[in-house]
């Protein structure tokens, strides 16, 4: 368990370094960055700029910016945000916490509808009830996630019984413990929902894929054949049987997420990674579009190691090669 | 003369099935028939062995019984009798006691029969959960029993274990328990052994007998091999194209003229219509010498390399129309034998002569109408040795195409020849190579290899992947195509059915060497434990079919 | 002829087993000569396929079938809601010819607009209007249709600046949908070189190129796409945006179709009609270009049905956030960003049509894939 949960987690890091390293190779190319932008600002003197650029180091060649940026990412600074003159975590965990506070729900509630459904739906091939389902999820998949974002703040604005922006209230946190939460959470319910929305569709049919796949093996009829009840043949037997395609769709589902997250983020004003990364970008703040970017990165792979474990439990074949 | 007889005296009998017909609606929008006016009664404690080659129809009729038929099948007309209740009317829950409790299954391939992440445990109880009513207590004995009766001597290990934790043999057991734990009337067998191993099979083969006399069992054995029917019933039912050809018991079968019926028992029998000619060409088409051959492995983050020898100091010489056949298990390197004669592999040492010249040229890029490609290969698996986008057309003419032999039309022409040759219609000339069956696509790879005018064909477990009838049509045209073009044959194989038929040399391989050479008629004498393992593995199976044809 | 036997005895069975498999075996196996004619299973031209087809053609003619040129403004119409087409006048008299009134703002209230009943304009066909290019070489004044002036014609309404939505959509679609076609080439030639390079060569190249492979595929990719635009300047022209996002998109969709690419080959490699092929003494050359470059062929093409519409996505999505193709010229992404404020959200709901525009599109690119998907399954 250990070995095989170290080697997965060692896939991760490497992963990360790679991704690290195409992130320089980008931001070496890129044009521009935020001390060139004040340069055309007439109020700061030239060399104030060239100042401030051997102050942040980036006047250095590449690998030695890039070693920099490893030994601050290990410090947990992830470099130095221009933009506001602190190190880039500061900026990032806040805004993490709360992209994770809309996505893991969002990815909990997805699975707790799409496994269920998934599984009668791929039961019924063929009945009324899953063409339905397939043109259903077949619209779904084709709305664009901007415009489920901008059809949930549009409820907000029509009905008034939804906040709009932000993460709560104004003067909330004087209040209660309790008021706090049901705020937060009256925040949250439209953008999980969005969320859910947007994300639901794929997660859907990809359980209803894999299940199929599994009806139609040959142990699926064997058991049929011995007279198990139906519910049962879906839900003990097949569905067990499909850990295996379900559970690296997992991995996808979060990444899924976290993309369809940033989206809403912007749009329905949530205070979440995707907000902060187009900011930095308008600003030319390159650590902390490279410190979003990583993040987004390990979310996923944790995510994946996630269901690396859930496999490892469910699949009694991993648990014997590793 | 059916096996109603004892039926007659009661009622009802167990089973009826009368005038039954199934359909298939092809992907194509086509309907095919699978079954077609299907008559069977079967009585309590009765047998009966469903005989017939593949497509014959037995394994739609196996899961048309329990209504199992995939969503595209649907009963065209007739019915099936329960206890003289039609199973056509019961609801969906009647159905599920019938299944399982009264009337339980074994399907094909044991390896894909038990859900692989479920422990055994959980299957073999949940079946007797679904239809009695029973504490913890009495459901894990029973499942203790019921292993026990199947031959397991630790019940214990065995419900803990995952399905991959097994052999084959024992999962075939587990399932065999499985269909027989709520003790039902009648069992239907689909093709029980067809994937398992030789001396596996004559084990579950004898487990069946001594279940089917201890529990009265009524028992429906389809299969393809009659070998193995003899120790089950003597009643028999052949079937072709999806209709019952002959019944009866078995030694009034084995006495009728009728082709089919003798083709179907005996497979090889059908080929000694045309035995081998020995050949006394001086003039070998291939001699090879001292052939050598190592493979490096290096397995994924390590340095280490494994060296493994896949052929050490092979001889081997081959006379036109004349056949050689290398026998072996797999690994033992005959394979490797192959693809180096047909040059798909260079040896590392020794020489490969054709005609007297190094095979080392053959592969060149043809020139200008020269299609001559002395070796040619033909594969296990034809599945894979057809390209899926090309016509039959396309396929046969590939040779020459690639030597640019001859105008678009000529080639054409040659391709209709050569398919008409091996015995297929050239009228499907332009059917699409998926759309051929296993032994069709065979016989196309056997036309495109004769298209590029071989004198020498390799056929690496050319016939392992079609069943005996379609092996011994298949063995039939080889032995004719050899006749007439004077043709060489290296037949390699791990099984020793035919070689026997066809071959004038026999060689065994183990661990990349020749191990010993004889002739087929003294193959039984071997002593070498190779070539005895070898042996002992076809004669358990295969024993009435082959002693009756030699 | 000694051999018939064995091919009729074969050669009628009806192999219901392959049925069972999925395999599509005797097609016709009882009228032989007719499946002689008709040889390889056609393709079926879906209507995804017919849909595609015209909605490409609509867009690029978008000059023709607009009614207004996309940096038409008529200042006095902002947000005007779709224009009503009338068959009956305010009389009550009925019109076989569709028209129009003209419309002025209301005078207490600017966001209403008032019909005025003594001015009708009969809707035209090939009315004259703005000058406009097809494709840069063919210019023309007449447009499919179209109402005189001071009349208007806003199908589906206009935006703050009074420019007709309907014109801009379409003129919209031709950056949208266009630039997710081209992105999806570019990024599949791309998966076709470095998939191919890593197939064919193998060992320490193939490794490389799929652990780059990996990293693109793994990094979530909205956060992949903002963040290779992140290091592209930001303010340039209309052309420059629409190659830098067209390159961008391409750049971070390579990954897939690379390693598809790679498994084709690798496993073409190992199939045995290849190694039959060489037996017949075929040239490398030969291999590819008859059994290795369809194969590939049919798995990219389906990949491009795949990737089409998410790189069209992706270009709505980069305009939408002001990263991609900017004003004036229209593309759906930007279009939709207006609706982001959210006076124009709640009162213009026209505004939101361009984010329902790609809809269909997906719908049919979507349903493409997927029979393209089923064909290439059942052919391996």
């Amino acid at each position: 368990m250990i070995r095989y949960l170290a080697r997965r987690a060692r896939h991760g890091l490497l992963l990360l370094f790679g991704v690290s390293i195409l992130l320089f190779l980008l931001f070496q190319a890129a044009p521009g960055d935020f001390l060139s932008e004040m340069r055309l600002n007439p109020q700061i003197s030239p060399e104030t700029v060239t100042q401030l650029r051997a102050q942040y180091g980036l006047d250095q060649p590449l690998p030695v910016r890039y070693w920099r940026w490893i030994k601050s990412s290990a410090k947990g600074d992830f470099g130095y945000s221009f933009a506001y003159d602190t190190p880039a975590a500061t900026l990032l965990w806040p805004r993490a916490r709360n992209t994770l506070l809309l996505s893991v729900p969002a990815l909990i509630i997805s699975w707790l509808i799409a496994v269920p459904l998934g599984v009668l739906v791929a039961g019924r091939k063929g009945s009324w009830g899953d063409r339905l389902f397939s043109g259903g999820t077949s619209t779904l998949l084709a709305l664009p996630d901007v415009l489920i974002a901008l059809l949930a703040l549009l409820i907000a604005l029509k009905t008034g019984m939804f906040p709009v922006g932000g993460m709560t209230s104004v003067g909330v946190q004087d209040q209660s413990m309790w008021a706090w939460l049901r705020d937060l959470g009256w925040h949250m319910l439209l953008p999980v929902a969005a969320l859910v929305i947007g994300s639901l569709a794929i997660i859907l049919r990809h359980v209803r894929a894999s299940i199929g796949e599994v009806l139609e093996s040959s142990y699926m009829r064997a058991a049929e054949g011995h007279g198990l009840p139906r519910l049962k043949l879906l839900f003990s037997y097949a569905l067990p049987a499909a850990a295996n395609p379900l559970i690296s769709l997992f991995g996808l589902s979060v990444a899924v997420l976290l993309s369809v997250s940033l989206l809403i983020e912007v749009v329905m004003g949530w205070p979440g990674m995707g907000p902060l990364l187009l900011e930095a970008i308008l600003a030319r703040d390159l650590f902390v579009v490279i410190g979003a970017v990583m993040l987004s990165t390990v979310f996923l792979i944790a995510g994946n190691l996630l269901g690396d474990i859930l496999l490892y439990a469910f699949d009694p074949r991993i648990r014997r090669q590793a | 003369m059916t096996s109603g007889n004892l039926g007659l005296l009661k009622l009802d009998p167990l089973l009826r099935v009368s005038g039954f017909s199934v359909e298939y609606d092809a992907a194509s929008g086509a309907v095919v028939r699978a079954l077609h006016n299907v008559d069977l009664e079967i009585g309590e404690g009765e047998s009966v062995g469903v005989l017939g080659e593949s497509g014959s129809g037995k394994s739609s009729l196996a899961l048309a019984l329990l209504r199992l038929l995939p969503g595209n099948a649907r009963v065209a007309s007739g019915t099936v009798e329960y206890r003289g209740r039609s199973l056509a009317d019961v609801s969906p829950a009647q159905l599920r006691e019938i299944r399982g409790a009264e009337v339980a299954l074994i399907s094909q391939e044991p390896a894909l029969a038990l859900n692989p992440v479920l422990p055994l445990r959980r299957q073999l109880a949940d079946v007797l959960v679904a239809h009695r009513d029973l504490n913890r207590e009495a459901v894990a004995s029973r499942c203790d029993e019921m292993l026990r009766q199947v031959g397991f001597s630790d019940p214990e290990r065995i419900m803990r274990a995952y399905p991959h934790e097994l052999s084959g043999g024992q999962r075939q057991r587990v399932a065999i328990a499985q269909a027989l734990i709520c003790q039902p009337k009648l069992l239907i067998a689909d093709e029980p052994l067809s994937a398992l191993d030789v001396a596996t099979q004559a084990d579950i083969l004898e487990l069946l007998a001594r279940l089917k006399r201890d529990l009265g069992l009524a028992m429906i054995f389809i299969t393809h091999n009659s070998g193995v029917l003899a120790s089950l019933t003597e009643n028999i039912l052949i079937m072709r194209e999806g209709e019952v050809y002959a019944r009866g018991d078995l030694a009034k079968l084995q006495n009728s003229s009728d082709e089919y019926v003798q083709s179907i028992l005996f497979p090889e029998k059908s080929l000694f219509a045309s035995s081998p000619q020995s050949s006394t060409n001086d003039n070998p088409v291939l001699v090879v010498h001292g052939l050598g051959k190592k493979f490096i492995q290096q397995r994924m983050l390590s340095r280490r390399k494994f060296v493994v020898q896949s052929l050490e100091g092979v001889d081997l010489e081959l006379n036109a129309g004349s056949t050689v056949a290398v026998i072996g298990r797999s690994g033992s390197g005959k394979s490797t034998l192959a693809r180096c004669i047909a040059g798909f592999e260079t040896p590392d040492s020794g020489e490969i002569l054709l005609h007297g010249q190094a095979q080392t040229e053959k592969l060149r890029p043809s020139k200008n109408g020269d299609l001559r490609h002395p070796v040619q290969m033909i594969f296990q698996d034809a599945a894979t040795s057809l390209n899926p986008s090309f016509t039959a057309r396309q396929i046969v003419a590939e040779p020459l195409e690639i030597a640019h032999w001859k105008s678009e039309a000529e080639r054409t022409e040659r391709a209709l020849e050569l398919m008409e040759e091996v015995g297929l219609d050239p009228g499907w000339a332009s059917r699409l190579a998926g759309e051929f069956s296993g032994g069709q696509r065979q016989r196309l790879a056997l036309a495109r290899a004769l298209a590029a005018e071989p004198k020498l064909l390799i056929m690496d477990e050319a016939l392992s992947g079609l069943d005996m009838p379609l092996q011994a049509q298949m063995v039939r045209l080889l032995i004719d195509l050899q006749a007439r073009h004077g043709l060489a044959y290296l037949y390699i194989s791990h099984d020793l059915n035919f070689v026997s038929l066809f071959a004038q040399e026999v060689l065994v391989m183990d661990a990349g060497r020749i191990v010993e050479r004889t002739i087929p008629t003294k193959l039984g004498q071997s002593a070498h434990p190779a070539t005895r393992a070898l042996l002992d593995a076809s004669e358990r199976l295969h024993a009435p079919g082959v002693e009756a044809a030699v | 002829m000694t051999l018939t036997w064995v091919g009729v005895s074969d050669s009628e069975r009806r192999d219901a087993r392959s049925i069972r498999e999925g395999r599509s075996s005797s097609k016709d196996a009882r009228s032989p000569e007719k499946a002689g004619v008709g040889g390889a299973v056609p393709f079926k031209i879906t209507w995804a396929i017919w849909f595609l087809l015209t909605i490409h053609v609509a867009i690029v003619l978008a000059g023709f079938i607009a009614p207004y040129n996309y940096e038409t403004q008529e200042r006095e119409h902002a947000y005007a809601p779709p224009t009503k087409i009338h068959f009956i006048d305010c009389a009550g008299k009925f019109h076989l010819r569709a028209f129009v009134y003209v419309t002025k703002p209301a005078e207490n209230d600017l966001n209403q607009y008032q019909q005025d009943c003594s001015q009708p304009a009969p809707i035209e066909f090939f009315a004259r209007g703005d000058e406009y290019s097809i494709l840069g070489f063919f210019h023309s004044t007449r447009h499919f249709f179209g109402v005189q002036s001071p009349a208007s014609l806003f199908m589906i309404g206009t935006d703050g600046f009074g420019r007709d939505l309907f014109s801009r959509l379409l003129y919209g679609g031709q950056v949208s949908l266009f630039a997710g076609f081209v992105a999806a080439a570019f990024s599949v030639v791309t998966g076709l070189l470095l998939g191919g390079i890593a197939g064919m060569y193998g060992g320490r190249v193939d490794d490389v190129a799929m652990r780059v492979a990996e990293v693109f595929i793994t990094v979530p990719w909205f956060y992949l796409l903002i963040a290779v635009r992140a290091f592209l300047p930001l303010q340039i022209s209309p052309v420059t945006a629409f190659l830098l996002v067209v390159s961008v998109i391409g750049l971070v969709g390579w990954g897939r179709p690379a390693r598809l690419v790679r498994g084709v080959i690798l496993s073409a490699r190992e199939r045995n009609f290849v190694l039959a092929a060489r037996g017949f003494g075929a040239s490398n050359a030969y291999l590819l270009r008859r059994h290795l470059m369809p194969l590939t062929f049919r798995v990219l093409l389906t990949q491009m049905a795949v990737l089409i519409p998410q790189f069209i996505l992706a270009e709505v999505i980069l305009s939408f956030l002001g990263l991609g193709i900017g004003e004036p010229f229209p593309s759906w992404g930007n279009m939709l960003a207006n609706a982001q404020q959210y006076h124009v959200l709640v009162s213009y709901w026209w505004m939101l049509l361009p984010g329902l525009a790609p809809v269909p599109v997906f719908l049919a690119y979507h349903s493409l894939a997927e029979t393209l998907q089923e064909r290439t399954k059942s052919n391996f």
